[in-house]
């Protein structure tokens, strides 16, 4: 099947996210759009996928101009899109999810699940898919609900499968299986875009490449014409370093040692199992692991979010165990959380009261009376400036700030006290190039000062790039702790939960 | 690691022995049956061995067991064993032809037909009495206590040793089931002299009978709740449909067709005050909870200004008439079990197949998957093609309807005529129900018969309490009291619908 994309335009309020974008994808095409956040990728898909209306442009399929209003539309036309979050029922089984929205009936109203069960069965041989219908989403592994979702498409008779960020919650392995997955695909003769910003896989799999910036195509590529730093220089319009500048870590004393901690999650089952690190001054820690894995419960357990079932962690020699997020943030600990807009900031205020979130308590700014205002203001003002954060004013609220901004804001913040140990939890999640380069420098920096740095982060790339020691997470348990180094083979392995046979560094 | 002191490792809870720990239980559970067990030998098993209870268990001549002769009663039994059966061992379902699956329906129906059979000419050859025809029972008050005792304590220490972990609650229920029982003989001792009989039929039915509107309130409940939407508007549904169904039925002076009439405009109305909420809270995406709240405000002014404005004086517009009753052939023979289920009003008929053909709806049809799927994540729906407002409009409105015919039930189902209050939260308390019930119908059909039972509980008991010092209001608070007891504890690890209240927009 032929697509082509004619002049989409569409406009959020002043902000074009789609400035006449034109795009073709002919038949049997692995088609990579690659671009920063806010590119206007996703805007583009949600156009396709019938999800957004576009101002104007036209949507050509084999040549013949279609209207698609919803989904349905899309559906019908032999569009078929993975969401990169999955748009998956969690407690249905897998048959439900797929048959949902095309049920057969045996007589109406009843479903015909034998039916369904048969031919999903039959679809899944088709593609080699190893699944049972019958299994329940959330008992599956993120590979598996993927391929569900693949395999949803598929039987809805997708010519054009559109991969919205499909590795982002991959494993390294299950992320070469999908490579795998897309090529069969593609020997079927069904069309796939995919939409990234890992460079290493566009150049992989690509037959052709789309760049987008800031609501238009810059470019249209091949592997074979490009490499990864011309990518990069036009998904961001100047000279990028993919590489993290380090000079090597000047580590001083033990500040944050953690003894056997063992932590519930909200289900109540134990999700960090009898966890061991010591972190030292000007050094960083980083946690890999694939996400699920105790990642969560061991930051906010940390950050004194969550309660320890049983364990140490001391910082300086004074215990955290039963402190509250004010002792700790007290003692010195710096908290850039997982989910910034949870967690981190409250949106709906300025960014200069968001910056003075956590020490409204403190004489800088609490006075008898209340707050004092000016002195916010003025640190606003003075933040605004340091971390380059691209807003109208401090007195904007946050919710206007995209998501590069608002990590900027937190990071701003949890820097503006003395620090003893800063841990960032996702530092760079749905950012784009050139917000990481700037929160990578800053992690760099910070370390120099002879902080204490912990990362958790589910990209390997950060993790390879920032740590001077990688943890791996693996099953809430330390699968090792080993040099950055180290393959990134031997990586996937340990985040799988198999042991290769490596020389790990001593526990310090 | 280096550490000498010995490390405090805590058990590791995952899935897999998430199972263990529910068959501890099971422990648990078994040995409070035990409890309970000890605690009836004692107590019941403890009163003066002259006193006896009698049970009523027909209150009419129509809800009496017929006799039979004696040669017919081994028939009865022997037909009653070989039913029972296939139910009891896996080696005689093993016998039957293969085609015949042993649903668990089809086992509750073989279990409940052959044990009537059983029951029957064994209870005929203990204790018939009053001109043959079984309707009174007389049984000693300690060895009551003492047979209850032994079985309980029986079934806690099989539970404790074996640790069944899916049958631990069902048991534990039956054990507190069989407690109040018990309880119930112990209160009444002494009946066969005095002629305060216990009236357990009679019990049972007005707990039926309580339950009914409970059974609409809840299904409407768990009807919206699947599809993400609060309704907790019922109690105004209720009033509603409560008062439209008298006003009608009266106009119309009670005439077969106005009855009909009457459920149907309760229903109708109810299903409006559903589009409106629906209304206000899918297209305007109002907060549900306030939008019901306000529709609850407005039904109460409104049928106050009906029933001290227009019913006050037009006493003929608010009679008391009572849909009719229907004994089903047969069935309403069965001793207690036939004048509580077989021999009600019709509203009750209609509520256990509105549960019935609800759980098919819910769980069978394209309709129910969809519902449920627009209730969990209602963005994954849309992209695949199906109208999260068009499938929460319809469970809305559906649910109003069932909802106001519901409040029909206040009246014209046991036909009293309309108070104003009489719906007294009842509203509210469905919502309880449905948290009980699991947003299931048929968990709403059960948890409503035990809140029924509790209502019923509470009115009777004061005929028997009356010599205590408890006030007759501690005990009407009973109903409500389980309420909280309930969905604060047992309810447990329950999830509710993961987009419960959260309303919908594309973008």
């Amino acid at each position: 099947m032929r697509l082509e994309l004619r002049a989409i335009t569409k406009r959020f309020g002043s902000l074009a996210a789609n400035n006449d974008v034109s795009l073709v994808v002919e038949p049997g095409q692995i088609h990579c759009l690659l671009g920063e956040n806010g590119a206007g990728k996703s805007t583009l898909m949600n156009v396709l996928y019938g999800m957004i209306t576009p101002d104007s442009g036209q949507i050509l399929i084999n040549d013949q101009v279609v209207t698609i209003r919803d989904p349905k539309d899309a559906v019908a036309q032999g569009i078929g899109m993975v969401h990169q979050h999955f748009m998956l029922i969690p407690v249905f089984s897998v048959a439900d999810n797929i048959i949902l929205g095309s049920e057969p009936l045996k007589p109406w109203p009843f479903i015909d699940h034998r039916s369904a069960t048969e031919r999903i069965v039959a679809l899944a041989d088709e593609y080699n898919f190893d699944i049972d219908p019958s299994a329940t989403i959330e008992n599956l592994p993120i590979g598996q609900q993927q391929r569900v979702e693949i395999l949803k498409a598929l039987s809805h008779n997708a010519e054009i499968l559109i991969l919205d960020e499909p590795t982002a919650v991959l494993t390294p392995q299950e992320a070469d299986a999908l490579m795998v997955v897309m090529r069969s695909l593609k020997d079927q003769g069904k069309s796939i875009i995919f939409i990234t910003h890992k460079l290493k896989e566009v150049l992989e799999i690509a037959d052709v490449i789309t760049v987008m910036r800031l609501g238009e195509v810059v470019g249209t590529t091949t592997p074979e014409e490009s490499d990864e730093a011309a990518l990069a220089t036009m998904m961001v319009g100047r000279d990028v370093s993919l590489v993290v500048d380090k000079p090597p870590a000047q580590v001083g004393e033990v500040v944050l040692d953690v003894k056997n901690l063992f932590v519930q999650d909200d289900r109540g089952l134990t999700a960090v199992k009898g966890v061991s690190f010591e972190v030292r001054a000007g050094e960083i820690l980083a946690f890999a692991g694939v996400q699920g894995n105790g990642q969560t419960e061991l930051v906010e357990a940390l950050t004194g979010m969550r309660a320890v079932m049983a364990g140490t962690m001391e910082l300086n020699g004074k215990n955290l165990v039963g402190s509250s997020v004010r002792d700790v943030l007290d003692a010195g600990v710096g908290h850039v959380p997982e989910d910034r807009q949870r967690h981190g900031l409250v949106l709906s205020l300025s960014i200069a009261d968001n910056l003075v979130l956590d020490q409204l308590g403190s004489p800088e700014y609490k006075a008898w009376w209340g707050r004092k205002l000016k002195a916010i203001e003025e640190n606003g003002k003075a933040r605004i400036a340091e971390y380059d954060i691209r807003a109208q004013d401090e007195s904007e609220p946050l919710s206007a700030l995209s998501g590069g901004n608002q990590q900027k804001v937190v990071m701003a913040r949890e820097l503006s006290r003395e620090l003893k140990v800063l841990i960032c939890a996702q530092p760079t999640r749905g950012l784009d190039v050139g917000s990481i380069e700037f929160m990578h420098r800053q992690i760099v920096a910070i370390r120099d000062e002879g902080v204490a740095v912990v990362i958790v982060s589910s990209e390997l790339d950060e993790v390879v790039a920032l740590g001077d020691r990688v943890a791996v997470l693996f099953d809430g348990m330390i699968q090792d702790i080993v040099a950055p180094t180290t393959s990134r083979e031997d990586l996937g392995l340990l985040m799988a939960g198999s042991r290769p046979a490596l020389n790990s560094e001593p526990r310090s | 690691m280096s550490t000498t002191a010995p490390l405090n490792v805590p058990e590791i809870v995952t899935l897999e022995n998430l199972r263990r720990i529910s068959r501890q239980r099971a422990l648990g559970y078994g040995i409070t049956l035990m409890i309970i067990g000890v605690l009836e030998v004692l107590w019941f098993g403890g009163a003066n061995s002259s006193l006896e209870t009698t049970l009523e268990l027909g209150y009419n001549s129509a809800t009496v067991m017929p006799s039979i002769a004696a040669g017919l009663r081994v028939v009865a039994l022997l037909v009653g064993l070989v039913l029972l059966a296939p139910v009891a061992s896996g080696r005689v379902r093993a016998l039957v032809a293969s085609r015949l699956r042993f649903t668990t329906g089809l086992r509750g129906l073989l279990a409940i037909v052959g044990g009537y059979l059983v029951v029957w000419p064994l209870a005929l050859w203990g204790g018939v009495n009053h001109s043959g025809a079984l309707r009174t029972m007389t049984i000693p008050v300690w060895t009551t206590g003492y047979v209850l005792g032994a079985l309980s304590i029986a079934a806690g220490a099989l539970l404790a040793w074996r640790r069944f972990d899916r049958s631990a609650s069902p048991l534990l229920l039956t054990g507190m089931m069989l407690f109040i029982l018990g309880f119930l003989v112990w209160v009444a001792r002494g009946s066969n002299v005095s002629g305060l009989q216990l009236q357990i039929t009679g019990i049972l039915a007005a707990a039926v009978s309580a339950a009914t509107f409970l059974i609409f309130g809840s299904l409407s409940g768990t009807l919206c709740e699947r599809s993400g939407v609060v309704n907790i508007a019922i109690e105004g549904q209720f009033m509603t449909g409560a008062i439209s169904s008298v006003m009608i039925v009266s106009a119309m002076n009670g005439s077969g067709i106005s009855k009909l009439l009457g459920v149907l405009v309760a229903g109708l109305l109810g299903a409006l005050l559903g589009w409106v909420l629906a209304i206000m809270s899918l297209r305007y995406q109002a907060n549900q909870i306030i939008v019901g709240i306000v529709i609850v405000a407005f039904c109460t002014a409104v049928t106050q200004f009906l029933m001290f404005q227009v019913l006050d004086t037009h006493e003929n517009l608010n009679g008391a008439y009572a849909l009719p009753v229907w004994a089903i052939p047969f069935l309403s023979h069965v001793p207690i079990v036939g004048p509580v289920l077989f021999d009600q009003n019709v509203l009750v008929y209609v509520a256990i197949l509105g549960v019935i053909i609800a759980n098919v709806a819910l769980f069978r049809t394209r309709w129910g998957l969809r519902v449920r799927s627009v209730g969990e994540k209602p963005i994954a729906s849309e992209t695949v093609g199906v109208s999260v407002l068009q499938m929460r409009y319809s469970a809305v409105i559906l649910g109003g309807f069932i909802a106001g015919v519901g409040g029909a039930a206040f009246t014209i189902g046991p036909g009293t005529n309309f108070t104003f209050g009489m719906t007294s939260g009842y509203g509210y308390i469905a919502l309880a129900i449905m948290i009980f019930g699991r947003w299931r119908p048929y968990g709403a059909l059960m948890a409503s018969l035990l809140f029924g039972f509790t209502i019923a509980l509470s009115a009777n008991l004061n005929i028997y309490l009356s010599q205590l010092v408890i006030p007759q209001q501690f005990i009407s608070m009973l109903p409500y009291f389980i309420t909280i007891a309930a969905v604060a504890g047992l309810v447990g690890r329950i999830r509710p619908p993961a987009a419960d209240g959260v309303p919908f927009s594309r973008e």
